[in-house]
């Protein structure tokens, strides 16, 4: 080895080592655990990947996974468009637009159990704002949270209004830096407002996008709180999403099995992120 | 060179930590939780017994949430940590707690005549304190499910307290068709279906008052019966149907969420712990005075059942203050113990023989009603996965109350499943 070979590796070494200790163990040690049958009442035992056999046969596993990625691709999609109308909005030249920018950003800035709280509050049935605003004008109460499609658009809901002010102001960064001459030349040339919008704003910040959607993207995958909060997996198990049903167990005591639902989603996420990273040409740009 | 302060220092950091080993092995530590009056209660008892037998005690605080308090408890067993010595269990833990071997037998505490099972009852006894014929715990608190009326609208409406579903579901129906004219938001029978620990106790109230229940005579967990099936049937019926229990049953209704909408006056009857007695009648109720506590009712030829909840102790099999635990866990359930427990703090005492105290009969007017109901008492199964099996079985139940779910569909598949879950822990 050269010595210049021999320094780069020196220099590099604390980078190295940092990942490895904060992002690689971890992985690693969800891993092995998940090749353990660890469970408080017995003796832990080696038990290789049957708890990943056991993964496939679990029902609630493929509805957990089914719904985690329903949940992540329905609330990322309109996300992204409100928050590119968002973004636009704020982008204009009024006079109030820090005001704008201040108040658009609050639903980010709030704790996000404190807003599941919030929306928790809307969607009670016997004290729900929702309910009591629809008794004024004489409608009979209606259970929101009630049936599987009925908790899935609360929770969609509530996800988007906390995380559409995240993506405006990732999108905001990226409408900010377009060059104005190039839009006004378009203008002149007898592009319209559409063409403008779909054939120079997007391909420009297409990748503040893919970053955006990438990040969200993780984040909704990895939903519990919100969840947790709002319907607590029910009505029948039909909206825990994958990282409430390995939490409940790790709570229960079964580290191993536990463990190997982590992995499921970690996978889940990578899958996601490598589809973003080849269609976004991230490298290239 | 060390300077003399270095050298100085060194040393009281080497004293320290003996200093601290010491401490720590000659203790005897309890782990405690619950709400913050109990925990304080708690320290005070602990002084009398420190006071009375010159035992150091140091007690652990634990938290309110009833999960947490038993993952406290899990790890530094598991680890096989001397320390806590003695701990209150929740009723269901005991049996994963004695199966892990974590717990000292107390039989020799009964041979020596120091406890006299006599003096507790005995389907608790035998139920949830009794693993594989021994014995490792004894209860400080028990707790078990009731019905709560309203006297006042009873008396309106020149009904009795029902003694089986049937009548309840009669009665509350009658009552109901009649108060909606006053009060639309007002509800026949509220209880606990959200889909948590709370919705199994209920469950089994009601199967095992229809000669159902989730426990063979083999101590194997079998949920897919015909009363099962029927049982889950009409607590759907009762949201659905019946349309006496309200929609929110199944996504809200917790043991708050009940006693709440019961003290808004928006329901006739309540099933929930005998903790919501005190609430209801507290200065300033709107119900004070008007609630009548009853047995959960029953089929017409079955046995009224109550789940059985509250609090037992049990000593750690890695303490290494055995002897002085022991003494602590005499003290806690000696009759004056409980006596105090009961009178300050309202606890439901664990022996038996406190239900004719008139003292607590003054303090606790429906004593009668809560004896025979422990008397009556049924507990969950003893199984040491027995919270992964609820998780399996809080879900189906909770899609079946949903209107989701087919009840035959959903129990036969909750069978499979705890089938699996006992199969791979069994290997």
């Amino acid at each position: 080895m050269s010595k210049a070979l021999k320094e780069r590796a020196l220099f590099l070494l604390p980078l190295v080592s940092f990942v490895a200790l904060l992002l690689l163990l971890p992985v690693v040690g969800t891993f092995w655990n998940s090749l353990w049958q660890d469970v408080p009442f017995i003796a832990r035992r080696f038990v290789a990947f049957s708890n990943y056999v056991q993964l496939i046969k679990d029902p609630q596993v493929w509805q957990s996974t089914l719904f985690t990625i329903l949940f992540a691709v329905v609330s990322v999609c309109l996300e992204m468009v409100f928050g590119m109308v968002t973004a636009l909005v704020l982008n204009t030249r009024t006079r109030m637009r820090g005001l704008l920018r201040g108040i658009a950003l609050i639903p980010w800035a709030i704790p996000s159990v404190i807003g599941a709280r919030v929306w928790q509050l809307i969607y009670r049935y016997d004290y729900g704002i929702a309910n009591i605003m629809l008794s004024q004008i004489g409608i009979e109460p209606v259970n929101w949270l009630g049936t599987p499609v009925g908790a899935f658009v609360a929770l969609v809901l509530a996800d988007v209004w906390r995380t559409t002010p995240f993506v405006a102001i990732i999108l905001l960064a990226g409408l900010q830096t377009l060059p104005d001459d190039i839009l006004q030349q378009a203008q002149i040339d007898g592009a319209g407002l559409f063409q403008r919008f779909f054939r120079i704003t997007i391909p420009m910040i297409r990748p503040i996008m893919i970053v955006a959607v990438l990040f969200r993207t993780i984040d909704a995958l990895r939903v519990f709180d919100l969840i947790y909060i709002i319907t607590g997996g029910g009505p029948g198990g039909t909206t825990a999403p994958l990282s409430m049903y390995g939490y409940k167990f790790f709570l229960n005591g079964d580290f191993g099995y536990g463990s190997a639902v982590s992995v499921l989603l970690f996978i889940i996420a990578l899958l996601f992120v490598a589809l973003y990273v080849k269609v976004g040409r991230l490298r290239a740009e | 060179m060390l300077g003399r302060r270095e050298t100085f220092l060194s040393i009281m950091l080497i004293m320290s930590v003996f200093i601290g080993c010491r401490s720590k092995t000659a203790r005897l530590t309890f782990a405690v939780g619950g709400a913050s009056n109990e925990v304080e209660y708690w320290e005070k008892i602990i002084k009398e017994f420190e006071e009375a037998w010159k035992i150091d005690v140091v007690m652990l605080r634990q938290p309110t949430d009833t999960d947490q308090r038993r993952q406290g408890l899990v790890i530094p067993l598991r680890s096989r940590q001397n320390d806590p010595d003695i701990f209150l269990m929740d009723v269901i833990w005991v049996g994963q707690f004695a199966a892990s071997k974590w717990l000292v037998p107390l039989d020799s505490l009964v041979r020596t005549g120091d406890i006299d099972l006599e003096d507790f009852f005995d389907p608790i006894i035998k139920q949830v304190d009794t693993y594989r014929d021994t014995l490792y715990a004894l209860p400080v608190y028990n707790d078990c499910g009731l019905l709560y009326y309203r006297k006042d609208l009873l008396e309106e409406h020149n009904l009795k307290p029902p003694v089986t579903w049937r009548e309840l579901v009669r009665s509350a129906s009658y009552v109901q068709e009649r108060e909606r004219d006053k009060n639309p938001n007002f509800f026949g029978f509220v209880w606990q279906g959200a889909q948590y620990e709370g919705l199994i106790c209920n469950f089994l109230e009601f199967a095992v008052s229809h000669n159902g229940g989730i426990i063979d005579s083999a101590a194997e967990i079998i949920v897919f019966t015909p009363e099962n099936v029927s049982v889950a049937e009409l607590m759907q019926r009762l949201i659905h149907e019946y349309k006496i229990s309200p929609p929110n049953t199944y996504t809200e209704m917790k043991e708050e969420e009940t006693r709440l909408t019961f003290e808004n006056g928006n329901a006739m009857y309540e099933r929930n712990w005998p903790y919501a007695w005190g609430l209801h009648n507290r200065e300033g109720s709107a119900l004070a005075g008007k609630v009548g506590v009853a047995l959960l009712p029953r089929a017409a030829d079955g046995q009224h059942a109550a789940t059985l909840g509250g609090w037992h102790v049990g000593i750690s099999e890695y303490s290494d203050s055995k002897n002085e635990a022991l003494m602590l866990l005499k003290f806690i359930l000696s009759y004056d113990t409980q006596k105090k427990l009961a009178l300050d703090l309202g606890w439901n005492p664990g022996r038996s023989d406190l239900y004719n105290d008139p003292e607590i009969r003054e303090r606790i007017p429906h004593l009668d009603v809560l004896r025979g109901s422990f008397e009556n008492a049924v507990a969950r199964p003893t199984n040491p996965f027995y919270t992964q099996i609820s998780e399996v079985l809080q879900k189906y139940l909770n899609a079946i109350l949903s209107g989701e779910s087919k009840p035959e569909r959903a129990l036969a598949k909750a069978q499979k499943e705890i089938a699996e879950i006992l199969h791979r822990y069994h290997e």
